[in-house]
C-alpha cells in the first residue's frame, strides 16, 4: 500500500514536474539554402548540444555574445524552430508532438520592435492577440484593461503603436506576452536598445513576475550585468554550447579575486589586442578622453609580463589594480576574450 | 479567431481613407483605359465577333465584368504575396505562429479580409463602370449571379492559398506573382475572347477558376440561365476541391520546412 502511494506520488511529481523547461543534447543546424527534395545543401551548427533545466518559478539566464545560439535556442523551446537534434520538455510536453499545447501554456517577448502592428492601437493589438489565444470573451476587457495598467500604457491605449517610443513598444509587447497568463515567460534580449529608465523598468517588472506572480521566466541577453543582478540562474553560452552553468554566484567563484586585474589605458587598437596570448579584454571604452578598461585573468607570474607586452605594442597604462570579480571576468576566464569581441 | 484577423485587417486598411479612394480611383483609371482602347479598336460599343464567339456583343460589359472579376481573383494571392511576405520580414508573422492558433485558419482570415475588401472596392467600381457605360444592372440579375460570384470566390480562395505555402519558403515571389496576375489578365479572356487565341492557351485556361467563373456571370448577363453554362460551372466546381487540396498540401510541406530554416526575413 504504501509503496503505490510512493508510486502514485512519483508518477506525480515526474507529470506534473519541477521543471519548466528541460533540453538534453539540443541542436540546431541551419541549412544554407532551401532544402528542396532532391537537393544536396550545406547545414551551419548553430547550436550544438545544450541541456540544462529550468525550475518552475525561477528566473533562468541564457547569457553569451552576438550569434552564440541564444535566439536559436529560445525558438525551438517555444517550438518555433525545429530542432535537427536532442530533446526539449515545456512544462513536461514535448516541443516536437505537443506544440499546440505547449503554445497555450507560455508565451513569447521576442527580439526586435516590430513583433506587434504598428499600425494598430495599443488596445487592438491586444485585442487581436486576446483573440487568437481564445481569452474567453468575457475576461477580455478586464484584462486588455489590467495588463495595459500594469505597464503603464493604459493612458496611450488609442495611440498607434507606430508613434510609440521604443521603450513603449517594449512594454506593449511584454503585456502582449502575458494575455494567456503564460505559466513560462520567454524573454529575447527583453531590454537591448532601450533608454536606461525603460531598461530598470523592463527588468524589475521581469522580476516581480517571478517572486509575486511564480511564473517562470527563461531570458537571454549579452549584458553581463543584467544577468548577475537578475538571474537566479546564468547558463553562460558560447559558439553554440553552454560553457558553465550556475548561480551568479556560483559563477564567480570560478574565478580568483587576486587573479582579476583591471588596466586603464591609452593608445590601445583593440584588434592587437584580441590576438594576444592572455585571458583579457577590454570592456570599456571613453571615447572623451580614449581611456580603455582592460579586464584581464592572469596570476602574478603573469601580470607582468602582460604589462610588458602591452607597453611593447605602444600601449600608455595610466594604472594597474585587483578588482572584485564579476562575471564579465568569468566570461573572459573561460574564454579568453571578452563578451563583445 | 478568423473573425480576428478580419477585424485586424479592416482596421489597418479603412484606417486610411486616402488609402481606399485612390485604390477605387487606381481601380477605375485602369477600366477606362482599357474599355476606351477595346471600344477603339473595335469602331464602337457592339461587336459582332465578340457577340459570335462569347454571346456577348457589348464591349464595356463584357469588359467590366471580366475586370472586376479579374481584380478580385487575384485578391487572395495578393494577401499572401505582399501581406504575407510583409509580416515575415517584420516578425508580426511568427508573433502569430507562436498563438495557439492554427496557422491555415490564420492564412485564410487574411486572405479572406482581402479578398472582402477588394470586393467592396470592386463592387463600388462596378457600380460606377454601369453608370458610366449605361450598363442596364437589375437586382433580379444581380442575385441570380450570386450563387455563380460566391463559387467563383471560394475557388479564388483555394487557388490563392497555393501561394501561402510558396511565399513562405521562397520569400520574395511578389514579381513573380505580378508577372502571373497580368497573364491571367490574357490567358481567362478579360478583355477579349479567348477564341482569338492558339488552342493551347485554350485549354490552358481551363484550369483557372477566372475563365469559368467570367464566362458564367456574362452569360447570365446576356440574358442566359445557369443551364446554358453547364460546363463552365461543373468545371468551376471541380476546381474548388482541386485547388484547396493542392493549396493545402502544398502548405503543409511548407509549414514543416519552415519550421527547419526559421520564419525570419533574413
Ligand atoms: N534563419 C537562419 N538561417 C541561417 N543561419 C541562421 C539563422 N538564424 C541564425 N543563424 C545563425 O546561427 C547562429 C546563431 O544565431 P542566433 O541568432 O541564435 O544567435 P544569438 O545568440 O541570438 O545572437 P544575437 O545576440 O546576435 O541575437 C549565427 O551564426 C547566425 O548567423
Ligand atoms: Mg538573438
Amino acid at each position: 500500500m504504501k509503496a503505490m502511494f510512493l508510486f502514485a506520488g512519483v508518477k506525480w511529481v515526474r507529470g506534473c514536474g519541477m521543471w519548466a523547461v528541460e533540453a538534453e543534447d539540443l541542436r540546431k543546424s541551419y541549412p544554407k539554402k532551401i532544402p528542396l527534395p532532391f537537393r544536396r545543401v550545406e547545414w551551419v551548427e548553430a547550436v550544438r548540444g545544450i541541456s540544462f533545466r529550468v525550475r518552475r518559478g525561477e528566473l533562468f539566464g541564457l547569457l553569451g555574445p552576438n550569434g552564440a545560439g541564444k535566439t536559436t535556442t529560445i525558438k525551438m523551446l517555444t517550438t518555433l524552430l525545429e530542432p535537427s537534434g536532442g530533446t526539449a520538455r515545456i512544462l513536461g510536453l514535448d516541443v516536437r508532438r505537443n506544440a499546440r499545447e505547449i503554445r497555450r501554456r507560455i508565451n513569447l517577448v521576442a527580439e526586435g520592435e516590430r513583433t506587434l502592428y504598428w499600425r494598430l492601437s495599443a488596445y487592438e493589438n491586444l485585442k487581436y492577440f486576446a483573440r487568437i489565444y481564445y481569452v474567453p470573451k468575457d475576461e477580455e476587457r478586464e484584462r486588455i484593461e489590467r495588463l495595459l495598467k500594469l505597464v503603464g500604457l493604459w493612458e496611450r491605449r488609442n495611440d498607434l503603436v507606430m508613434n510609440f517610443s521604443r521603450g513603449m513598444k517594449q512594454r506593449l509587447a511584454i503585456a502582449k506576452a502575458l494575455i494567456n497568463d503564460p505559466e513560462v515567460l520567454f524573454l529575447d534580449e527583453p531590454t537591448l536598445g532601450l533608454d536606461v529608465q525603460s531598461a530598470i523598468f523592463v527588468r524589475e517588472f521581469i522580476r516581480r513576475l517571478v517572486d509575486e506572480d511564480g511564473k517562470t521566466v527563461l531570458l537571454t541577453t549579452h549584458y553581463m550585468a543584467e544577468a548577475e543582478r537578475l538571474c537566479d540562474r546564468i547558463a553562460i553560452i558560447d559558439h553554440g554550447k553552454i560553457i558553465a552553468l550556475d548561480t551568479p554566484k556560483g559563477l564567480k567563484k570560478l574565478v580568483r579575486e587576486e587573479e582579476t586585474i583591471e588596466i586603464r589605458a591609452k593608445n590601445i587598437e583593440p584588434e592587437k589586442m584580441s590576438s594576444s596570448p592572455f585571458k583579457m579584454a577590454v570592456i570599456e571604452r571613453n571615447p572623451e578622453t580614449g581611456v580603455l578598461r582592460l579586464r584581464a585573468q592572469v596570476d602574478e607570474e603573469e601580470l607582468p609580463k602582460l604589462v610588458e607586452w602591452l607597453v611593447r605594442r605602444g600601449v600608455k597604462v595610466l594604472s594597474v589594480e585587483r578588482r572584485e570579480p564579476t562575471l564579465e571576468d568569468v566570461f573572459i576566464k573561460l574564454t579568453g576574450r571578452g563578451l563583445r569581441d | 479567431m478568423i473573425l480576428a484577423v478580419v477585424e485586424k485587417e479592416f482596421r489597418m486598411f479603412f484606417r486610411y481613407p486616402l488609402r481606399v479612394i485612390s485604390s477605387i480611383l487606381v481601380g477605375i483609371v485602369f477600366l477606362l483605359q482599357f474599355v476606351y482602347f477595346g471600344q477603339a479598336v473595335l469602331g464602337g460599343r457592339y461587336s459582332a465577333l465578340l457577340e459570335a464567339s462569347t454571346g456577348m456583343g457589348d464591349y464595356p460589359t463584357y469588359a467590366l465584368i471580366g475586370y472586376v472579376l479579374w481584380w478580385v481573383s487575384v485578391s487572395p494571392m495578393e494577401a499572401y504575396v505582399w501581406g504575407v511576405r510583409r509580416e515575415l520580414q517584420r516578425g508580426t508573422f511568427e508573433t502569430n505562429v507562436l498563438s495557439p492558433s492554427r496557422l491555415t485558419g490564420l492564412l485564410f482570415g487574411l486572405a479572406l479580409s482581402w479578398l472582402l475588401m477588394d470586393s467592396a472596392l470592386m463592387a463600388v467600381v462596378f457600380a460606377l463602370g454601369a453608370a458610366l457605360f449605361d450598363i442596364p444592372v437589375t437586382i433580379p440579375l444581380l442575385l441570380k449571379s450570386l450563387p455563380a460570384i460566391i463559387a467563383s470566390l471560394v475557388a479564388f480562395l483555394g487557388f490563392g492559398f497555393i501561394f501561402a505555402g510558396l511565399v513562405m519558403l521562397l520569400k520574395n515571389i511578389g514579381p513573380f506573382a505580378q508577372i502571373f496576375e497580368f497573364a491571367m489578365l490574357f490567358l481567362s479572356g478579360v478583355f477579349f475572347p479567348l477564341a482569338v487565341m492558339p488552342d493551347w492557351v485554350i485549354s490552358l485556361s481551363k484550369l483557372f477558376p477566372l475563365t469559368h467563373s467570367v464566362n458564367i456571370v456574362r452569360t447570365l448577363f446576356a440574358g442566359g440561365g445557369y443551364s446554358d453554362v453547364g460546363s463552365s460551372l461543373l468545371w468551376l466546381l471541380a476546381l474548388i476541391p482541386l485547388y484547396w487540396g493542392i493549396g493545402y498540401l502544398l502548405f503543409r510541406w511548407a509549414e514543416r520546412t519552415t519550421r527547419v530554416i526559421g520564419y525570419g526575413g533574413y
